[in-house]
């Protein structure tokens, strides 16, 4: 089994795929558990500052989980996830789109790994088109608002500096 | 940057990049009044420095969806301990 995965991963184009892990100290079960509720998901999804407004959440396979995202800076984002396969505890593949039938819509292998007393999380998203990477990439750079405007403003204050210089 | 080795006074600042000394402090406000320099009085001296504050959302800035789900990672393992300790209890 470990050479079949391995051989996917390595025939997954780079281009295409996004892959965030992270290991962490508790068993398998817990951190399994943590993505199946509401009230657990709620705690957790989004970076620091995000919060998030469910409509509907039914978690198993061909269930959907409608909610809304609250970013820091007040902007609202639409969210829909459905999950196609669901083996507990070790894997969770969804796909994650603004609405039903997303045309954008792309997936996402969650697998956990038990380490000793630890688990470790993957998640591995492969995108249709590396211009549909490129485009979700671009939307998640645009959800962090305020720190896109503060870039702006840095890349302003260099160029500033620049024509400082020479003239 | 000029700044990253340390804090100095404008004058300092002004000799280093070879421009006039009313220009390098405009420019040390622009970048104070963006977050990215903040200057402390030391004794006569007013000293400018890089302000980590105002450089640290850029740096998380990039990288868009990883950062999301590596923060939201962060955040995970957070509440997977809580969570723990509250099983612990119970």
């Amino acid at each position: 089994m470990a050479s079949a995965r391995q051989e996917a991963r390595e025939s997954a184009p780079a281009d295409r795929e996004i892959m965030v892990s992270r290991v962490i100290d508790a068993s398998r079960e817990l951190v399994f558990e943590a993505f199946t509720e509401v009230r657990h998901l709620s705690r957790w999804w989004g970076p620091e500052g995000f919060t998030t407004t469910t409509r509907s959440f039914e978690f198993r396979e061909g269930g959907v989980w409608d909610f809304v995202l609250h970013g820091p800076d007040g902007t609202d984002y639409p969210e829909w996830i459905t999950w196609t396969e669901i083996v507990p505890p070790e894997r969770i593949v969804l796909m994650h789109g603004e609405s039903r039938d997303d045309p954008d819509a792309f997936e996402s292998v969650l697998t956990l790994e038990p380490d000793a007393a630890t688990t470790r999380v993957e998640m591995r998203t492969v995108f249709a088109t590396r211009q549909q990477r490129d485009q979700a990439v671009e939307k998640y750079r645009a959800i962090e608002a305020g720190k896109q405007t503060l870039n702006n403003l840095a890349a302003y204050v260099a160029e500033t500096l620049q024509k400082g210089e020479q003239g | 940057m000029l700044l990253r080795a340390g804090e100095r006074p404008v004058t300092e600042v002004a000799v280093e990049l070879g421009m006039s000394q009313p220009r390098a402090s405009k420019h040390l406000r622009v970048l104070r009044e963006v977050g990215l320099v903040r200057v402390r009085g030391a004794g006569k001296q007013r000293l400018y420095g890089l302000d980590a504050r105002g450089l640290r959302p850029i740096h998380e800035w990039t990288g868009g969806f990883e950062r999301f789900w590596a923060e939201s990672f962060d955040r995970l393992d957070t509440y997977v301990q809580d969570l723990k300790r509250t099983r612990q209890e119970e």
